[in-house]
């Protein structure tokens, strides 16, 4: 089997006294996408951060490509230079709020990182950032401030801020709870073309017709452990286990 | 009543130490603007240290935010008299910098520099510790998240807009210090409040001194009202509900 | 858990309490009476007497124990005038203004009788003959008041030694300090040159503080009075003759030799003032 592109092991988060994650055990593999279902206080969020390290486990592993990132010479502190560099420049994340840089124009929200980070010229970040903005359909607001923005405007430039920086792995938390209905399609359709194109995607979400249409894999989780997955169809049609089917009725039933 | 008035608003007295007052006051703002500058700069330093992460920073953050306590704490007055009475001693410095005369200005006036910087720094590393920490913290992960290392996170994302949002309160700080620079007559440093207090001892009048007061008022009050607008404004500002204020 | 760290802070709290409380009755006011002649002086009226302490050797110590040449001879008068005197500290600068205005009965602080303050108070007969003094660091090369021209030079603000100062090295920078003790601390820690001040302080300074040496002294023949406000005409009358008993009787000579080891000059017992 070829080499997982992320690979948890037994991972246990706390913040002070509360367990979040209590021993996760997962594989994600090239290109696959995998949606991550469950309430909230399941510990989906803290997932997607232990993986992109802004929140380093207590216990259990974390190889990214082969590479046990919790063990490197940063080793979770989330501060040293090692992690920056070989974490985060794989992975990007797109945040529930958003998160742009209100005093940055949406073209220098996705050249900042590029031009600091990756050394890229001014040149050379400005092209790519045209090129993704423009591929998310805001190639006509590349000089406009986020405050004028609508949500689902804002929340494909923070897309395409990911993807400038050229991850080999997507995280996405929640990226529609905020919008309005109306917004949250154009931001689930750039998703859409972004998987068809082969992007290794961790999704959380609470969108079941976008994980049933696009996920390859679907991960239940609840009380901080994975409590079933496996191909979407079948998870979501026809679950095997009780939390499970309880938690999809009260979804399905809105 | 009368008597009052006379003991407070003699203006033939007021008339006469006029430009002598002036003089006085000249110097006030002369120590506060020396003293703000490097006040701003020492608690923006401070405010910074104070945000350095990680475990291996610990007793660097510990140390400023003692720091910070102690000088908040120890009245600015005694700050200045321990300064102003003890440099002078340290003998392992030379005398030029244990008595400094520089650029024309006296000792008390260097003293009052160093006791007003070491105490307002303190103040005003307080003030941008707020507005560091008003900025939203998902923008910080955003940026961790993009592979931004802390110094970049905070020289790009956050104190460019800390400093936006604390015009209002520094500025209250920064009137703090213009009246705090009074102080300096403790020290003979001769300013408006000890030339009024040397009118007064002449004269057994207590007019200069309040003289030295309205000068006060003229450049404070202007600076006050503007200290209202700004948080008018601020406040309008957030109220307008930009996206990104969401929770 | 929770319980624990709200019980540490009311600990804290009642203590911060109980603290300020203690503090706040412990602490005498300054208006009490001074120590040296205990005994009732009389059944008459206290008689508030306005001093700036500390200006040692003519007035010391803490509030309720004061003590000093004047504090002593003021607590003589009063005891021959039927008046138990309330000493209260106050600054030098204001002393005249609060007489003035009456503050206070009367002021006793190695006060200068000059023609300005005796614009605004009537001053009694002298009761002790004064000049000032150069105070300057040991071993210091100063010798006259004139070579100080363009140096810096403490002063007690509002005195008469601030006075000869301006008037005679107008050109040195001149740095009038709150309290006399301050411009002597100034002058040992470098700060100023050299310091203007009252002989017989100049000379307990030397004695008591060491580091420093009396350059030259200037004979200013200032004499010190009693200050009372003007048109207390009866109060004025009555502290001269309390003040001529007191040197009749042999307390003056007594309290004199204490705090300045040697008997008095004879000029000072005829010294007399005619308030104007």
């Amino acid at each position: 089997m070829a080499e997982a592109m992320i690979r948890l092991d037994g991972v246990c988060k706390r913040f002070g006294k509360l367990e979040v994650l209590k021993g996760v055990d997962i594989e994600i593999g090239r290109g696959e996408v995998v949606c991550v279902l469950g309430p909230s206080g399941s510990g989906k969020s803290t997932l997607l951060r232990c993986v992109n390290l802004l929140a380093p486990p207590e216990e259990g592993e974390i190889f990214l490509e082969g590479h046990d990132i919790c063990k490197g010479p940063g080793s979770g502190t989330g501060e040293e230079s090692w992690e920056l560099d070989f974490v985060r420049q794989r992975v990007g994340m797109v945040f529930q709020q958003f998160n742009l840089f209100p005093h940055k124009t949406a073209l220098e929200n996705v050249t900042l990182a590029q031009e600091k980070v990756l050394g890229r010229s001014k040149q050379e970040a400005r092209a790519k950032a045209t090129e993704l903005l423009e591929r998310v359909g805001l190639g006509d607001r590349l000089d406009q401030y986020p405050e004028t923005l609508s949500g689902g405007q804002q929340q494909r430039v923070a897309i395409a801020r990911a993807l400038a920086m050229d991850p080999h792995v997507m995280l996405f938390d929640e990226v529609t709870s905020a919008l309005d209905p109306e917004l949250v399609k154009e931001v689930l359709d750039t998703m859409r073309e972004l998987a068809a194109e082969g992007m290794t995607m961790i999704v959380v979400t609470h969108e079941l017709g976008f994980a049933r249409e696009v996920a390859d894999r679907v991960i239940f989780m609840d009380g901080g452990v994975i409590v079933e997955e496996g191909p979407a169809g079948e998870v979501l049609e026809n679950p095997k286990e009780e939390r499970t089917k309880q938690f999809l009725g009260l979804v399905l039933d809105r | 009543m009368s008597e009052f008035f006379h003991q407070y608003f003699d203006f033939t007295i007021m008339g006469d130490h006029f430009s002598e007052i002036l003089e006085g006051f000249l110097r006030n703002l002369l120590l506060f603007a020396v003293a703000v500058v490097l006040a701003l700069i020492f608690g923006l330093f401070l405010a910074l240290l104070r945000q350095l992460p990680g475990k291996k920073f610990m007793p660097l953050r510990g140390i400023t935010i003692a720091y910070i306590d102690v000088f908040r704490a120890i009245p600015l007055l005694i700050i200045l008299f321990l300064i102003s009475g003890g440099v002078p001693y340290l003998n392992f410095l030379p005398k030029d910098i244990r008595i400094p005369h520089w650029f024309g200005q006296p000792d008390p006036f260097w003293y009052a520099v160093v006791a007003l910087t070491l105490v307002y720094g303190a103040y005003m590393a307080e003030v941008y510790r707020a507005g560091i920490e008003a900025v939203p913290g998902g923008q910080v992960e955003a940026a961790r998240s993009l592979g931004m290392n802390h110094g970049q996170t905070m020289r790009h994302i956050v104190v460019p807009q800390a400093v936006t949002k604390i015009p209002a309160p520094m500025l209250n700080e920064m009137i703090s210090l213009l009246k705090d620079t009074t102080l300096a007559s403790v020290i003979a440093y001769s300013e408006s409040l000890l030339l009024g207090r040397e009118v007064l001892a002449e004269t057994f009048n207590s007019s200069a001194v309040m003289l030295s007061g309205l000068m006060f008022l003229v450049v404070v009050l202007p600076m006050a009202r503007l200290v209202d607008y700004l948080i008018k404004r601020n406040q309008g500002k957030i109220t307008r509900g930009a996206h990104m204020e969401v929770a | 858990m929770r319980k624990t760290r709200l019980a540490a802070f009311f600990a804290v709290l009642l203590l911060v309490l109980a603290s300020a409380a203690v503090a706040g009755c412990g602490g005498g006011s300054d208006t009490t009476s001074s120590g040296g002649s205990g005994g009732e002086s009389g059944g008459g009226e206290p008689l508030t007497v306005g001093s700036d302490i500390p200006y040692p050797p003519f007035e010391q110590g803490k509030a309720g124990n004061y003590t000093g040449f004047d504090i002593e001879l003021i607590e003589a008068i009063g005891e021959k005038i039927g008046r138990k005197p309330e000493v209260q500290d106050t600054s030098f600068e204001t002393i005249f203004r609060d007489v003035q205005q009456g503050k206070f009965d009367a002021a006793i602080s190695a006060a200068t009788i000059t023609e300005e303050r005796e614009k605004a108070v009537d001053f009694s007969n002298p009761y002790y003959l004064s000049e000032q003094a150069l105070l300057v660091a040991e071993g210091s090369p100063f010798k006259e008041l004139k070579e100080l021209e363009g140096k810096t030079v403490g002063v007690q603000q509002g005195t008469t030694g601030q006075e000869l100062a301006k008037e005679e090295i107008g050109g040195a920078e001149i740095r009038p300090f709150p309290e006399g003790p301050d411009a002597v601390n100034a002058l040992k820690s470098g700060t100023v040159e050299a310091v203007v001040i009252d002989a017989p302080v100049a000379e307990n300074a030397v004695e008591k503080s060491g580091g420093v040496e009396i350059a030259e002294k200037i004979p200013t023949e200032e004499d010190y009075g009693i200050a009372v406000a003007q048109g207390e005409t009866e109060l004025l009358e009555e502290i001269n003759k309390g003040l001529e008993e007191v040197e009749k009787d042999g307390t003056y000579t007594k309290i004199f030799k204490k705090w300045f080891r040697a008997p008095p000059p004879k000029a000072v017992f005829s010294a007399t003032h005619e308030a104007e």
